[in-house]
């Protein structure tokens, strides 16, 4: 079942002096539980194409259905109300807020949900135990590192148990073990409790790990290769 | 974690910058309030000096009387007025007066004076007149001598037990003349007054300007002065104003009152200069601590939070760093003040002798009044929020996808 449905989607940069295609009429779909690369050189539309799908840019033409909402529709409120339910982010530079511990930055994300207290407390030290870090619950983001900030932001993204996760390039600012290590968690979260994954990347080691793989080049699709 | 705590522990990621924010936000609250207590207890004590030394809190006339202060514009001192007035419970004392002009001689000297005839022990009461005695007695309620101020007892050569004679003009037109023995000098602080004034008892300049009976001012002194209003609104609906004039301390010191005034406004000027200099600090530091954060506020919206409260988290940061200041400001007055409002500083030199003339103690008290406290920690609070204005307006403008490649 489709979980996202891309039809016609267009980005154009400078529309009236000398437009620039970010991406040029894409249609595509996404399966829940998919375990997707999006790839492609610098410039392809990568990055233009997450921020459609998280619904953090408006398309110049096209639209993008996420379940039954056509959130290319929606209001700037309700739209970050619809962000807040339904998609998880994991930024290429962590983005944790700074002043806040590993389980106040998950936590924070229910909070804004509006679940109680108790609720909240369980799932943080689940997600915190999910991507190993229950012995840093009471650590800021500056004592923790890259690889370790980068695992909070994974369990953040998880804490709203959104419809799926995106991650803009995820594993660029890591040393190759942390990087392993991430990529193994965010599998094994897909595999055992069916997480949609959407990445941006341009790091082999994504790419060998994704079940499909979208290629972008000059604003389209050049290829769509499902691995089985 | 509220909304709340997730402020306070944002405004301590710059522990220096905060804490020189609310260090300038300090320094002018704890100036503004100082030295408004100051001019504050300075004007209180004047126009207290001026109530104690001569116009009560309250004086009633004959309607016009102020306007035109002439010997026919006075008022029959009977019952019935002093009964309207003594019926209020927060009256202490009232003083009758009759004042007019006269020309006083002796020997070869003659100069124009004017002429106090008042109640002896209740004029002491008010004014502590007996205290300014230089030489000889104080008045009495029936002899016929008269107190006479120092600088124009020099200028006709008078001395305790020489004779002043008086000319003037009495109640409509009579001819007013006498022969008076001095019974002491007096010396009042203001020269005019030291030049000009004769004071005798009210019998006795009712017989000279032949105003039986009448009176041109009564002085009324309050128990609580701060609630004048409420007894100017009873005596003005007691007496019958198409006869009578009920004037305030206020209204009858108009010009001090003005002085007062400018010289509040130009406190005031000072100010309101150092709350704008200490409000562009408070607005370069909402501009940094915005600028810096921007692709934060960008990372927040994404992952759902709505604009209005993130606008709001950064108003909280503002009203703390805020409140720090101007609570610090407040806690560092409030004792002082306190302390010399209740032990007044002791002035010395020349303004202590100017006020030891007055026959006041020579001690400033500051000023310990909610009022000028509020208002100036409104002030300080309005500027913060003001400053709020620019971080507020850059979130709801934020472009979520900018602010993330910041």
């Amino acid at each position: 079942m489709n979980i996202i449905e891309i039809r016609n989607l267009s980005k154009i940069y400078d529309e009236k002096t000398v437009p620039v295609y970010a991406l040029n009429g894409v249609d595509l779909a996404f399966k829940e539980g998919e375990f997707t690369c999006i790839v492609g050189p610098s410039g392809s539309g990568k990055t233009t194409m997450l921020n459609m799908l998280g619904g953090l840019d408006s398309p110049s033409a096209g639209g993008i259905r996420i379940g039954d909402t056509d959130i290319t529709s929606l209001r700037s409120r309700q739209l970050i109300d619809f962000r807040l339910r339904n998609i998880g982010f994991v930024f290429q530079s962590f983005n944790l807020i700074p002043v806040l511990t590993a389980k106040e930055n998950v936590e924070f994300i229910m909070q804004m949900q509006g679940i109680k207290k108790d609720q909240r407390d369980k799932r943080t030290m689940e997600l915190l135990n999910a991507v190993g870090l229950a012995d840093k619950v009471n650590t800021r983001p500056g004592k923790l590192s890259g690889g370790q900030q980068q695992r909070v932001a994974v369990a953040r993204a998880l804490a709203s148990k959104p419809r799926f996760i995106l991650a803009d390039e995820p594993t660029a600012n890591l040393d190759s073990k942390s990087a392993e290590n991430l990529l193994e968690i965010m599998e094994k979260l897909n595999r055992e409790e069916n997480i949609t994954f959407i990445f941006s990347t341009h790091d082999a080691r994504v790419v060998a790990k994704a079940r499909r793989v979208v290629t972008l080049e000059d604003g389209r699709i050049v290829a769509d290769v499902s691995k089985n | 974690m509220s909304d709340l705590r997730l402020a306070w522990r944002n405004i301590w990621r710059n522990k220096r910058r905060t804490l020189l924010t609310a260090a300038s936000i300090f320094l002018a609250v704890f100036l503004a309030l100082i030295v408004r207590s100051l001019q504050t207890g300075l004007f209180d004590n004047l126009i207290q000096i001026s109530i104690q030394s001569y116009t009560g809190h309250i004086q009633i006339h004959k309607k016009g009387y102020w306007d035109d202060r002439t010997i026919d514009n006075t008022i029959v001192y009977n019952d019935s007025l002093t009964a309207v007035v003594n019926r209020l419970k927060n009256v202490e004392i009232t003083v009758p007066r009759l004042e007019y002009f006269a020309l006083a001689s002796s020997g070869m000297q003659t100069k124009g004076v004017i002429i106090i005839g008042t109640d002896p022990v209740k004029e002491d009461s008010l004014t502590r007149l007996s205290s300014k005695m230089v030489k000889g007695l104080y008045l009495d309620r029936t002899g016929r001598g008269v107190i006479v101020a120092g600088g124009l007892a020099e200028f006709l050569g008078l001395h305790t037990g020489d004779t002043l004679i008086l000319i003037g003009q009495g109640f409509h037109g009579v001819s007013a003349a006498g022969k008076f023995s001095v019974r002491g000098i007096i010396h009042l602080p203001s020269p005019p007054l030291d030049n000009q004034v004769v004071y005798m008892n009210l019998p006795t300049a009712q017989d000279f300007f032949s105003a039986d009976n009448r009176i041109s001012s009564l002085s009324i002194s309050l128990k609580k002065p701060d609630d004048i209003g409420m007894t100017m609104g009873e005596l003005t609906s007691a007496v019958n104003l198409s006869k009578f004039e009920v004037m305030s301390w206020d209204q009858l010191m108009v010009e001090i009152m003005q002085q007062l005034k400018v010289k509040t406004a130009s406190g005031m000027i000072i100010i309101s200069i150092l709350y704008l200099i200490v409000g562009f600090g408070i607005f370069g530091t909402v501009i940094m601590m915005t600028n810096e954060r921007t692709k934060e506020f960008g990372v927040m919206v994404s992952v759902g939070m709505q604009k209005s409260r993130l606008a709001m988290i950064l108003v909280l940061e503002m009203v703390f760093i805020g409140l720090t200041g101007a609570l610090s400001g407040l806690a560092a007055a409030l004792p002082i003040m306190a302390w010399y409002n209740f032990h007044p500083i002791k002035l010395w030199g020349a303004m202590a002798q100017a006020y030891l003339s007055y026959g006041i103690e020579p001690l400033l008290p500051l000023a310990l009044k909610w009022g000028f406290i509020l208002s100036n920690f409104t002030a300080v609070m309005v500027i913060v929020l003001l400053t709020c204005i620019f971080p507020v307006r850059r979130v709801f403008k934020l472009k979520v996808v900018e602010a993330l490649h910041k």
